[in-house]
């Protein structure tokens, strides 16, 4: 579904030069998997979802989504995927059914294909109360559903989630938790990215830990924990990062990966 | 197809959806439809309260002295000024004026004022007692008698009449024209009064048994044209009908663009919007039309509703006693009014465009809202520009941006416009490019992540110099290669200004030095300096590396080819652009020692300093655009506008295109340097083969100048030489062979045009299958 392969982004900073977003990170996800990002505020997460949603174009590396390129092909990418990101507001000035619809629309869905489907979004988030309701009278919780909604109108085969529950409260994070995993049980492939450990043991298939740019542990929860010799997440992650920042840890995952690449390069 | 269809059905949505959002937002609304609807009405009641006020109000004066009035028509009757002398229409200012009569004291020194009173007269004006006061000599009535005596005796026998006149005595006349009122009773006291002191003229001569009309002859009758066909009000709605409309355009484009880009990147919605898979410019064409449709409406809304007011308020303006305004004032006719709403859709398109891409590149709605001061203030005097009655419709400002629609506009409302109608292609044309550059520009800004996720940078100077020195590439930035051109006509404008003028005596000695400056100082300097400051590699950037083999050989044999096109352009831009005739400039070659030098000055120093800094700098610099045509096209305008004069500067920019495109193909700077090189030295002979009798000894022995002469070239006007066909189409079946060579090299394509050709193929890849 997706492949990353060593994508790079940097940015020209006036005052303190050439700045790295990511350093060359590759993961992969597959359908039907939850792939969680995890990692510290300004790790390069949302750089890297950005990158996969087309809205940057990364300075070095690839990035596929269901086989096309996100730089060479990006409208057929943006039709693939389902973006909802801290950045993706609702429209103040339109209610909940016709932000829903418009994005529908842009899809290129048929009327009644899209009228049927909006149905059933609609019940199956609990959304009906609110269908009239105007995004800028909505609670953080209903315009949060909105955006759920209007990423997977279209039924895209992947599904990209940034910080998908900051400011929800706990009850509204956890209904949408469950809204994920039923994605995921229909097939999607959900990358996530968040950097609360407790979503990540609840949901995530696979984990990739990044810091600064950087990948610093990725797999299956289980492997991480074996690989580095500590059942809690959250002291694993702590050593990682601290050992990232002093330098003195190396990337355990490094060559694994790096194999991985080159036999798939040389399978294609 | 299906992929047409998909676009206009997005861009569609995407404007349904934002008029609607625009509908629902209050400020909008109020901006482009409650505004204008109210405002003129306001306007226009304040107007006539004022005017009603000035009208009706009554004044005081204060006539000191009225006693000493006597003889001639009477000035004043019971207790007001008297009608009989006045006009009809001013008759009912009579009626306005309350008149309070004070006697004049005696005590007075005869020449002087009596002080005291005149302070008086002071404090009443100035405490609003009254608002005007007229005081009249108690020896007023003497003296009116002792003129008419003289002017009398005059006219009878006149060769005694030696002394001057005596002086026509005059009443004195206090007011305070700071005051609204005072200024008010003094407007109509004046026309009393003036109307007396022609009644007493007229009387004088009557007594005199002069006849009137001698004192005032009729200079002239007149029949005003326009007062039959409505012409008079179309020169004043010719002048304010575009202003309102441009003006209006532009602020009702203002707004909605600001909410429509900065807004939604406020609100967060932008990179919802980008996510979805409707193209950016479905997106932006969207915005665009949804812009226009509220620049027009706005537009459109107040025109009508100041038009109405307009018309109301002098409707009833005219209906009042003694008002003076422009009379007769009617509507717009029919077809200025429909002249108007076709040319407000160019005008709004391309208002529209420029205001969406600057709403676009703000980062918040305060930052647009800053840009609206700077759009108006560069707009101004293009709408100004073609108020003047020196500036006309013609080549030239048909293809300045909004002046050329301007003026055609006026031409077409004061129905002058058919008679210079061919212009309108050039307008409509140039229209068009405009509009089409605003759009791109619009669409560059939303494929922009830089514009789009722009952080707020803390901006100091010297952070950014440093950084541009720490993170130079081997090749300047796209806006290095604008900066430097920029630069160089900057300099290049600054070193007109300081230098002298050609006069009679300007020859080759100071020719040369201007050229030398202009060249090493305002051409090579920034380039060089840029180049070793801004870039790792002087060698990419200035494309230093030799070309191969065949291509200086290619190039130098082109520009022989092209030598008869050039000509032709030149001839062809000449006649459209007539150039004046610079007398000096006919001798300017005649000082020079010889031929050499003039060449080095005019062919060898140009093209090393033009090709360094035009294809060497700011093409390599514009490359990084990621198109080879965009990038050579802009290098070329750079390197036409820097030649200063508007005929030259054509034909730079054709010729600039062409030794771009060489730059770029041979990947070396020498092809370039070699074709121009070629290039202008031709120009300098060409004007020497013309005059077989400068031509040196051992070659007018050879061959018969005239002759050849005859054989070259083809006289096709007055003024107009070519050369021969025999000599044309040969040229240029060699040519297009030269540029299929120049096609055919391999060559280099920065990172940008790789990757965007790239895109190119995968995605004619994809509407294939």
């Amino acid at each position: 579904m997706i492949h990353v392969r060593d994508l790079q982004k940097y940015y020209d900073d006036l005052s303190r030069g050439r700045q790295v977003a990511l350093s060359g990170i590759s993961f992969d996800a597959h359908e039907g998997e939850i792939f969680g990002l995890l990692g510290p505020n300004g790790a390069g997460k949302t750089t890297a979802l950005r990158i996969l949603a087309t809205l940057l174009r990364p300075t070095g590396g690839t990035a596929t989504i269901n086989g096309y390129d996100v730089v060479k092909h990006p409208a057929q990418v943006r039709h693939e995927i389902g973006f909802v990101s801290a950045g993706t507001a609702v429209y103040d000035r339109m209610t909940a059914w016709e932000m829903v619809a418009y994005f529908g629309g842009l899809y290129g869905l048929a009327d009644d294909v899209l009228a049927e489907r909006m149905e059933g979004i609609f019940s199956r988030l609990q959304m009906n109360e609110f269908r009239d309701v105007l995004g800028g009278k909505m609670s953080t919780g209903m315009k949060q559903k909105v955006s759920i909604a209007r990423a997977i109108v279209h039924d895209p085969p992947v599904i990209i989630l940034d910080e998908a529950t900051s400011g929800l409260d706990v009850l509204v994070a956890r209904a949408l938790l469950q809204t994920v995993m039923q994605l995921r049980d229909q097939g999607k492939c959900i990358v996530y990215s968040t950097h609360i450990m407790r979503e990540v043991e609840k949901l995530c298939d696979r984990v990739a830990i990044v810091h600064k740019g950087e990948i610093l542990a990725s797999g299956t929860l289980e492997e991480v924990r074996q690989r580095h010799g500590e059942q809690d997440l959250e002291e694993l992650f702590f050593q990682l990062i601290l050992g990232n920042e002093q330098g003195g840890l190396r990337r355990t995952d490094q060559r694994p990966e790096a194999d991985e690449q080159e036999t798939e390069r040389a399978g294609a | 197809m299906l992929n047409k269809q998909m676009h206009w059905k997005n861009v569609k949505l995407v404007l349904l959806r934002e008029i609607r959002d625009q509908l629902r937002d209050r400020r909008t609304i109020f901006m482009i439809a409650v505004l204008p609807v109210f405002f003129y009405p306001l306007l226009g009641l304040a107007l006539f309260q004022v005017t009603h006020f000035l009208q009706k109000s009554n004044s005081k004066v204060l006539i000191v002295g009225h006693q000493s009035v006597s003889g001639g028509p009477n000035l004043i009757e019971d207790g007001r000024f008297s009608s009989e002398f006045l006009s009809d229409d001013a008759k009912e200012l009579v009626d306005l004026l309350e008149l309070e009569f004070r006697a004049a004291s005696h005590d007075h020194e005869a020449a002087g004022l009596p002080t005291a009173e005149e302070k008086a007269w002071q404090q009443a004006v100035a405490s609003g007692e009254v608002q005007a006061v007229v005081y009249f000599p108690p020896d007023f009535a003497e003296r009116m008698e002792e003129y008419r005596a003289a002017v009398k005796q005059r006219f009878e026998r006149p060769r005694e009449a030696t002394d001057p006149l005596p002086e026509l005595p005059h009443p004195l006349f206090v007011y305070d024209s700071g005051k609204e009122k005072s200024a008010l009773a003094y407007n109509r006291v004046a026309r009393v009064l003036s109307s007396w002191a022609h009644a007493v003229g007229r009387q004088n001569l009557r007594e005199s048994q002069i006849p009137e009309a001698v004192a005032s002859p009729k200079a002239y009758d007149s029949r005003d044209l326009a007062a039959e066909s409505g012409g008079g009000d179309a020169r004043l709605w010719a002048k304010i009908l575009p202003f309102i409309l441009v003006i209006w355009a532009v602020t009702g484009a203002f707004y909605p663009a600001v909410d429509l880009c900065a807004g939604e990147k406020e609100r967060g919605t932008l990179e919802t919007l980008l996510s979805s898979p409707a193209a950016r410019s479905d997106i932006v064409i969207g915005k665009l039309l949804t812009v226009m449709a509220f620049s027009m409406t706005t537009a459109i809304l107040n025109l009508v509703s100041m038009g109405f007011t307009g018309l109301l308020v002098l409707h009833q303006l005219q209906q009042m006693p003694g008002f003076n305004g422009p009379a007769g004032m009617g509507m717009p006719s029919l077809s200025a009014v429909f002249w108007l709403l076709v040319v407000l859709v160019p005008v709004s398109a391309l208002f529209s465009a420029i205001c969406l891409a600057l709403a676009a590149f703000a980062r918040s709605t305060k930052e647009g809202q800053y840009y609206l001061m700077p759009v108006i203030l560069i707009t101004m005097p293009l709408i100004v520009l073609p108020m003047s009655p020196a500036v006309e419709l013609t080549l030239g400002t048909s293809l300045v941006p909004v002046t050329g629609i301007v003026l055609m506009l006026r031409g077409l409302i004061e129905g002058t416009f058919w008679q210079e109608w061919p212009l309108a292609i050039p307008v409509i044309v140039s229209t068009f490019v405009y509009c089409y550059l605003a759009v791109r520009w619009a669409v560059d800004q939303f494929n922009s992540e830089k514009v789009l996720f722009r952080a707020a940078d803390r901006f100091s100077l010297g952070a950014w110099m440093r950084h541009l020195f720490r993170d130079r590439q081997a090749t300047p930035s796209v806006q290095m290669a604008i900066l430097c051109g920029t630069l160089i006509l900057l300099l290049r404008f600054f070193m007109g200004l300081a230098m002298p003028g050609i006069t009679g005596d300007f020859g080759f000695a100071d020719f040369a030095k201007i050229a030398v400056i202009s060249q090493l100082v305002v051409i090579l300097t920034p380039a060089l300096l840029m180049t070793v400051m801004l870039t790792r590699s002087p060698r990419k950037t200035l494309l230093l590396d030799l070309p191969h083999w065949g291509a200086v050989p290619a190039a130098i044999l082109l520009a022989l080819m092209a030598h008869p096109w050039v000509i032709a352009l030149q001839q062809l831009v000449t006649t459209l652009y007539p150039m004046q005739k610079l007398e000096g400039l006919e001798r300017m070659f005649d000082g020079a020692p010889n031929i050499w030098w003039i060449l080095l000055v005019i062919a060898v120093l140009p093209a090393l300093c033009e090709e360094i800094a035009f294809r060497g700098f700011i093409l390599s610099g514009l490359r990084h655009l990621g198109h080879r045509w965009r990038a050579i096209t802009i290098s070329a305008l750079f390197f036409g506008v820097s030649h200063g004069i508007l005929q030259q500067s054509i034909i730079a920019t054709f010729v600039g295109c062409l030794i771009g495109y060489l730059a770029v193909q041979t990947g070396s700077v020498w092809t370039g340097v070699a074709y121009h090189m070629v290039h202008n030295s031709l120009a300098v002979l060409a004007s020497k083969l013309k005059e077989p009798e400068s031509w040196p000894q051992w070659l007018r022995d050879r061959i018969d100048g005239e002759q050849l002469l005859e054989i070259l070239v083809w006289q096709i006007g007055p003024d107009t030489e070519i050369y021969s066909p025999w000599i044309m189409l040969p040229t240029a079946l060699v040519g297009a062979g030269l540029l299929f060579y120049f096609h055919q090299l391999p060559h280099y394509k920065s990172d940008e045009e790789a990757l965007q050709e790239s895109i190119d193929a995968e995605s004619g890849k994809v509407l294939v299958s």
